[in-house]
């Protein structure tokens, strides 16, 4: 069958689409819901074309090649309809970022996204690297909106295991519908309600949950936006590679395709597009290799305790142990949750080196839990998990231990070796059906921990064993007749476990998953001892007139992610200065951060601040109810503004700075000088305090990236606008985020004008003692909190303020909550939560 | 408390009556809303295990259509008019205070189970704007001040 698309002569299969067949000469198409595992759809009309002899455009992805057709892909007209619908799919989604005129400087000053509640452009979005709407707007030269966007409100939803969704995101493509119903043959997920209150959710607003999801992931892998997401991955980014290996949890033996990012497992998907991993394959592989708790170095008992030493040690002392229970009184304990090339030598190691007969494979039950019973006589174990009951432990003289997570059995261990995960070993497992699949080494283990099989090896060694085998693969496959592995990259059925989560495996080397993974507490396995549910108890706030220091007296979020706090903090608000700042602790293991004041009441004793959920801190803050307390709350810290009367002052407020130019206008404006005001936002609805902004300056303007409110573009156009006009400005005050307050010293070099940023580094105590704050000024070092926040914006080094901002970024992801839900309890209505409660 | 489970086991006949293809499920779902007043969670549940239809597809194809209500209906059903003359005479504003009088937002019930609060786009009977019905009765030339006695009508 032959075609022609754009003059080219091309020839389509039997069966296939003029999108399909187009994509496959390398002839793009834009498209959007198309998914190569889904079938066809034909909802987002973006793959639209010309085909000769046909009335209107058809879409490419629903219409069948034929003999002879002549389809145009790239007219003048179809270019124009697809960026109007682009621009109608974009009036639901935070899209200011597309349009922004400033794209490539802030690629440039934050090239990867930063972590963020709720998210409200491409810089703060997970999905920013690898997003299918940035890349089509690129295509399609989108620049700008019909009509102003809509952002509906809805709450994040965070109350489910491993997905985070964000439906403001949402474009309605379709494609988790679609992919739910293909893999699974029903629907979790559909579209609910009509028109624009249109939505992907459950039946009743239920959870993915209480609607009985299986937590395949496979929806959060097709979503071309940043809606639906994978708690554990969302902030790493698109991972630098991607290398395959086979999934051990159970003997399924599933191929993965794993993500890697440093040496480390960011991300999991199933090789085979069409069968969806189970839940620990998809969402716990990741948490679990990287898990804080693993064993790191080799231990040796001390008294009672167990104490970190060199392998060297553990090693010479584990053989001083072992050479002395030679025999029938020795045993190896492990389970099939080894390597076949691992359980060679581990066997070989129990025969030849220690001569005992008992190497003991405990088979695990269908939750995946082993237990070993052990021969009379036996008073040495070596064990490569916990499969030993209490008292058979506390009936042994020695216990060596090599594993991977802490459990019960460490109490008794006398020799404890760190040991490799199956996503850091080379190897060989044998699945269900008896086929052997290939293990690959694709991430480091952490700090020393080494493979079973190197472990066995060099204890081998430190035996003085002559003859034992190396760890050499292919000879010990040969030695072991261990037979050529394929990775299971085309499956026949989807694995149990993914059609229903309570049959996967519950244990791994006997250990309780759901103990070591949290999200998976609330995917009880079938025979998994259930920890008794506790009983959420909140206590109700009942208003009374007496106040508690540092109490939350209020607390709304004002505009999508900007949560305005007032707090009765009776001596902060009686010294406050427009300028200063305080350092809250939300609670009592919670990080130091600083924030501005926007507005404080010295009568009443409150203070007014803008809180924007970024982190763990944040979230803590943002998430905390009216009559709650904080920690702690020191201040007013810094040095005020400077207060005089200059002439005309012009400030610059975005984000979170919106709010900190209240008290500033009203300083500024009581010393007499004209202030105008201009606060820029990229979209209508990320403005707030308009009101209040505009009785405290004599001119108040708003600007918007996408043009929806005010003035199109940032705040620095709106200024440098006016100074066109021949305005003169005597000084100008900007407070917002770096990439703002620096695009504003960058712009007004050239001109002679004093312009001040309000620096808030990562600060500690707030008094100039750690140096945490440290920026660098016109060559100086100064301290933000004591010398600040205050700065001339161009003498700032904006780079290094930057990357010291960004220093412990990874920390900061890692102390997020990562798969287990997000505790909303402390939900505190307001504009933007989107709950529709009050 | 103890959660009372509705009686669902009528839909059994219902679904019997409908071919097993998808086509039914609208007509199934009338004849729920029809002897129910509406679609609870526990009629949908047992309609998708009885169609083997998954119950967030039927819940997807139910709100599609304005008919269904989620709900169950209040006593007393307040239509408060919106067409062309009502809403010229300030029928938003009597809708606003409604919802101001009750508590609850339009298309909600109030807790009570007392009042439902709709709009609609017409009564066809213009001359009265702005006008708004009870249970069927008719209240001419309304305003904000005569709701509170139009309320208290309706003891129960």
């Amino acid at each position: 069958m032959e075609l022609t698309i754009n003059g080219q002569r091309v020839s389509a299969e039997a069966n296939e689409t003029v999108l399909k067949c187009a994509l496959r000469h390398d002839i793009h198409i834009p498209h959007l819901c198309t998914h190569p595992s889904l079938p066809p759809f034909g909802a987002c009309r973006m793959c639209m074309v010309e085909i000769e002899g046909m009335r209107g455009y058809p879409t490419a992805c629903t219409t069948p090649a034929a003999e002879g057709m002549v389809v145009r892909t790239e007219t003048e007209a179809l270019r124009e309809l697809r960026r109007n619908i682009l621009g109608l799919m974009m009036l639901e989604h935070p899209s200011a970022c597309l349009l922004c005129d400033r794209r490539e400087q802030c690629e440039e000053f934050r090239p990867s996204s930063e972590k963020v509640g709720r998210t409200t452009g491409c810089h703060t979005c997970n999905n920013k690297e690898v997003c299918d709407v940035r890349k089509l707007s690129e295509d399609l030269g989108f620049c700008q909106l019909p009509v102003p966007p809509l952002y509906h409100f809805r709450p994040l939803e965070r109350s489910d295991p491993f997905i985070d969704r964000d439906l403001n995101l949402c474009i309605l493509c379709g494609r988790c519908v679609r992919v739910c119903k293909h893999q699974h043959d029903t629907s979790i997920i559909d579209f609910v309600g009509r028109s624009s209150i249109s939505r992907i959710g459950e039946a009743f607003g239920r959870t993915l949950l209480e609607a009985d999801c299986r937590f395949c992931g496979s929806c959060v892998d097709v979503c071309p936006t940043g809606s639906l997401a994978d708690r554990y991955a969302k902030w790493f980014g698109k991972p630098d590679s991607w290398a395959e290996t086979t999934c051990m949890f159970c003997e399924e033996g599933c191929a993965l395709h794993v993500g890697l990012e440093d040496g480390k497992a960011v991300a999991v998907r199933a090789v085979d597009e069409d069968k969806p991993l189970c839940v620990l394959g998809r969402f716990a592989t990741a948490p679990f290799m990287n898990g804080t708790e693993r064993l790191r170095a080799p231990q040796i008992r001390v008294g009672d305790v167990l104490r970190e030493v060199s392998w060297e040690e553990a090693l010479t002392r584990a053989s001083e142990k072992l050479s002395a229970c030679k025999g029938g009184a020795f045993a190896v304990v492990c389970d099939t949750s080894l390597t076949l090339e691992d359980r060679y030598v581990l066997k070989k190691f129990t025969t030849d080196v220690m001569a005992s007969p008992n190497f003991i494979i405990s088979v695990p039950d269908g939750n995946g839990r082993a237990k070993a019973s052990l021969p009379d006589g036996v008073t040495a174990v070596l064990t490569t998990g916990d499969f030993l009951t209490e008292t058979q432990r506390d009936a042994l003289d020695v216990l060596v231990v090599q594993d991977c997570y802490p459990s019960a059995i460490l109490e008794k261990a006398d020799i404890v070796f760190p040991a490799a995960l199956f996503t850091e070993t080379e190897g060989t497992v044998l699945d269900c059906r008896n086929t052997a699949r290939p293990l690959h080494r694709l991430t480091t283990p952490p700090g020393q921990a080494r493979t079973d099989g190197e472990i066995i090896t060099a204890l081998a060694a430190a035996l003085n064993t002559s003859g034992f085998p190396g760890n050499d693969r292919a000879t010990l496959a040969e030695a072991a007749g261990i037979p050529e592995a394929t990775l299971y990259s085309k499956r026949e059925s989807v694995p149990a476990a993914a059609s229903n989560p309570a049959k996967r495996s519950a244990w791994f080397r006997g250990h309780n998953l759901a103990l070591l993974v949290g999200g998976l507490k609330s995917l009880p396995a079938d025979g998994e001892p259930v920890a008794a549910e506790e009983e959420a108890s909140l206590p109700t706030f009942v208003p009374t007139d007496k106040r508690i220091p540092f109490q939350v007296l209020s607390k709304q979020e004002i505009s999508p992610n900007n949560h305005e706090i007032i707090f009765y903090a009776p001596a902060v608000a009686k010294k406050a200065k427009a300028g200063q700042f305080v350092i809250i602790m939300a609670d009592a293991t919670s990080e130091r951060v600083p924030y501005t004041l926007c507005d404080w009441d010295a009568n009443e004793g409150t203070i007014t601040l803008i809180v924007q959920e970024k982190g763990q801190s944040s979230r803590k803050l943002a998430l905390m109810r009216t009559g709650d307390t904080a920690a702690h709350i020191v201040g007013p810290l810094g040095t005020p503004l400077e207060i005089d009367n200059y002439g005309t002052v012009v400030l610059l407020g975005g984000c979170y700075g919106i709010g900190a130019h209240i008290a500033n206008a009203k300083a500024l404006k009581a010393a007499g000088n004209h202030v105008i005001l201009i606060v820029e936002a990229r979209s209508h609805y990320l403005h707030y305090y308009q009101e209040e902004l505009a009785s405290v300056a004599d001119e108040f303007i708003a600007s918007t990236i996408d043009g929806s409110n005010g003035v199109k573009g940032h705040s620095i156009d709106v200024l440098l606008r006016r100074l066109k006009t021949g305005a003169k400005v005597d000084r100008v005050i900007a407070v917002g985020c770096p990439f703002m307050m620096k695009t504003v010293a960058a712009e007004t070099a050239e001109m002679n004008m004093p312009v001040l940023a309000a620096l808030n580094p990562i600060m500690l105590d707030g008094t100039g003692m750690c140096g945490a704050c440290r920026v660098t000024i016109d060559g100086k070092t100064k301290f933000a909190c004591v010398d600040g926040p205050f700065f001339d914006a161009h003498l700032i080094d904006w780079e290094e303020l930057k990357d010291r901002r960004n220093a412990y970024s990874e920390a900061e992801i890692g102390s997020l909550l990562r798969t287990e839900p997000v505790e909303h309890a402390h939900h505190a209505h307001g504009h933007g939560c989107g709950c529709g409660k009050s | 408390m103890a959660i009372v489970k509705s009686d669902v086991s009528f839909i059994e006949n219902v679904v019997a009556k409908y071919p097993t293809t998808k086509g039914g499920i609208v007509a199934i779902l009338q004849e729920i809303q029809e002897r129910e007043g509406y679609l609870s969670p526990d009629a949908l549940d047992e309609t998708a295990r009885l169609t083997g239809i998954s119950v967030n597809e039927i819940y997807g194809v139910a709100t599609f259509y304005s008919f269904y209500k989620f709900n169950p209906p209040g006593r007393h059903v307040i239509q408060v008019c919106l067409g062309t003359a009502c809403h010229v005479r300030g029928g938003s504003k009597i809708l606003k205070e409604l919802e101001r009088l009750l508590k609850i937002k339009v298309g909600e019930v109030t807790p009570d189970g007392k009042f439902e609060l709709n709009r609609i786009a017409c009564l066809g009977c213009c001359a009265l704007e702005p006008v708004v019905a009870i249970d069927g009765k008719f209240y001419p030339r309304v305003t904000a001040r005569k709701l509170p006695a139009i309320l208290a009508e309706y003891q129960d």
